[in-house]
């Protein structure tokens, strides 16, 4: 399924499809955030920055998902939560690339999946 | 503190059959439910003046149920947008309506075809309406099953929440369910059952999931004077709650393993001047076996991280310390999103619950989802008038 961007999140998909891993960070206060938006929900500012962040986290959560909820798409399959190692108030979800199942606090490593010139998804495999 | 405690009343409460197809509109079933919860209270449509639901787009609107029932000069109503996390908040909301002066007799509702026509989730119905998921949905992850599932895993990594938890409670709600005549699930199960259901989203098995249900379910909110004066004993809406600002998602709230209900309970307990040890049954929104263990923990009925131990002690059974969901919740009796556990509570504080009866029921906590979704959350605690 494709996801639906709206007016702020569009630059975020366009970097990311540009092989981008980048969060906003508040020019005030420095927290990071994500999802994208225009306030900071710590200082309510709204003078951010682009940053690129290391694509690297720890799983926090994930499941495996075998009810059909979506036509054309296989299951059983794997999507994990990560909180990323550079913005631990982020997390980020993606489909599992390790071979072996995922576990709690494994760290992990961003990879883009491309699905065409304008949409990357980010997926995640055991780091190393 | 105080503001409106006690000072409003649950005077009827009315249900339609339960069914996985109830054959007709939404507007039928909730015309049929606010009848029946009237007629229970002994009043009629002549005497409403407050209409109020929530919904999701798939269920008819107060602006419609109103002229249906030839309800002429409705001076309040809410169409309140919302999944489970807002049920209780309706009935909040029609007390302090009530309260204000701004209505005298409200009903409220929520009539759902949630199997035959608009599945939660399900193939073929459409996203919902949050930015958020944008960042789930292309990896397959949208649906409350999965969503719950995700933390429920988070709990038993952290705490060792084990497969054996969820399903002491399923049993237990199961059992319930066997002595209530308007639950769809009847059939007792046995934690070997539980194992052995499929998997919809690991680690949720098929009876860790809601019923998907058709049908409606109404209540009647008047003051607490007027409703000394109706048909049934009043149960009084000792202490009405809000919560929810922070999302996972957002940075607000970095826990995966607590939600807003923590957050809400002080709150809700503070208006009602009561603790936790006060309760005497719980009826606990369910959407999922863990929403249960989570919330148990989240109101202070255990401490965080037990919740599993705690339902497995039989704490929560006949008996225990708290029964809890005796009706047999989502999982056994239907999916009426949130107000037949409002009406369960009521039934037990009338004492008229029958087999399922609560000894000696006086105080009852009723709750909403509990934020996991998005981070709204509402709560209600009733009191035998
Ligand atoms: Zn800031």
């Amino acid at each position: 399924m494709r996801p639906v961007a709206d007016r702020d999140s569009a630059e975020w998909w366009r970097r990311t499809a540009a092989g981008e891993f980048v969060l906003q960070r508040c020019d005030s206060c420095a927290t990071p955030r994500f999802p994208t938006r225009a306030y900071c929900h710590r200082c309510r500012t709204r003078e951010w920055h682009w940053e690129p962040v290391a694509p690297a986290g720890r799983v926090e959560s994930w499941i495996v998902s075998h009810q059909p909820f979506l036509a054309g798409v296989s299951e059983p399959y794997t999507v994990v939560m990560v909180r990323l190692d550079e913005a631990p108030e982020c997390v980020m979800y993606g489909n599992w690339r390790g071979a072996e199942p995922p576990v709690a606090g494994l760290p992990v490593r961003a990879c883009f999946r491309k699905v065409d010139e304008e949409l990357s998804l980010i997926d995640w495999r055991p780091l190393g | 503190m105080g503001g409106f405690r006690d000072r409003t009343a649950v005077a009827g409460v009315g249900y339609t059959r339960f069914s996985k197809d109830s054959g007709v509109s939404t507007l039928t079933l909730a015309c049929e439910a606010v009848l029946a919860a009237l007629d229970d209270a002994g009043l009629t449509a002549d005497d409403v003046d407050g209409i109020a639901t929530h919904r999701v787009g798939d269920s008819a609107a107060p602006a419609l149920v109103g002229p249906a029932l030839g309800i002429h000069e409705p001076s309040w109503y809410l169409d309140q947008f919302g999944g489970g996390s807002v049920s209780h908040s309706v009935v909040g909301q029609a007390a302090l309506a009530v309260a204000a002066g701004v209505a005298e007799t409200v009903v409220c509702y929520r009539a759902i075809n949630a199997r035959s026509e608009f599945r939660m989730g399900g193939t073929g119905r459409g996203l919902p309406v949050s930015p958020e998921v944008q960042y789930q949905a292309p990896y397959g992850y949208f649906a409350p099953p999965q969503q719950y599932a995700m933390f429920a895993r988070a709990h038993m990594s952290r705490y060792g929440t084990r497969p054996e938890h969820f399903g002491a409670l399923a049993v237990v709600q199961r059992a319930n369910a066997a002595k209530n005549p308007r639950a769809l699930m009847r059939t007792p199960i046995t934690l070997d059952d539980y194992l052995a259901s499929r998997w919809i989203a690991e680690p949720f098995r098929l009876l860790d999931c809601c019923l998907e249900t058709d049908g409606a379910c109404a209540l009647v909110v008047t003051s607490a004077e007027r409703a000394a004066d109706l048909r049934r004993p009043p149960v009084l809406i000792s202490a009405a709650a809000w919560g929810g600002g922070d999302s996972f998602l957002s940075g607000g709230r970095a826990d995966t393993t607590v939600t807003s209900a923590a957050e809400l309970a002080p709150r809700l307990y503070r208006q009602a001047g009561i603790g936790p040890a006060d309760v005497d049954v719980a009826e606990i929104y369910d959407c999922f076996t863990y929403s249960v263990i989570v919330q148990l923990e989240d109101y202070g009925f255990c401490a965080k991280g037990e919740g599993g131990p705690y339902v497995a002690s039989g704490a929560v059974a006949p008996g225990g310390e708290l029964p809890v969901n005796t009706h047999g919740g989502f999982l056994s009796e239907g999916y009426v999103h949130g107000v037949n556990h409002i009406a369960e509570a009521v039934s037990q504080l009338r004492g008229d619950a029958g087999e399922r009866q609560v000894a000696g029921a006086e105080v009852a906590l009723s709750t909403a989802q509990p934020g996991y979704i998005l981070p709204a959350t509402s709560a209600l605690i009733l009191r035998k008038g």
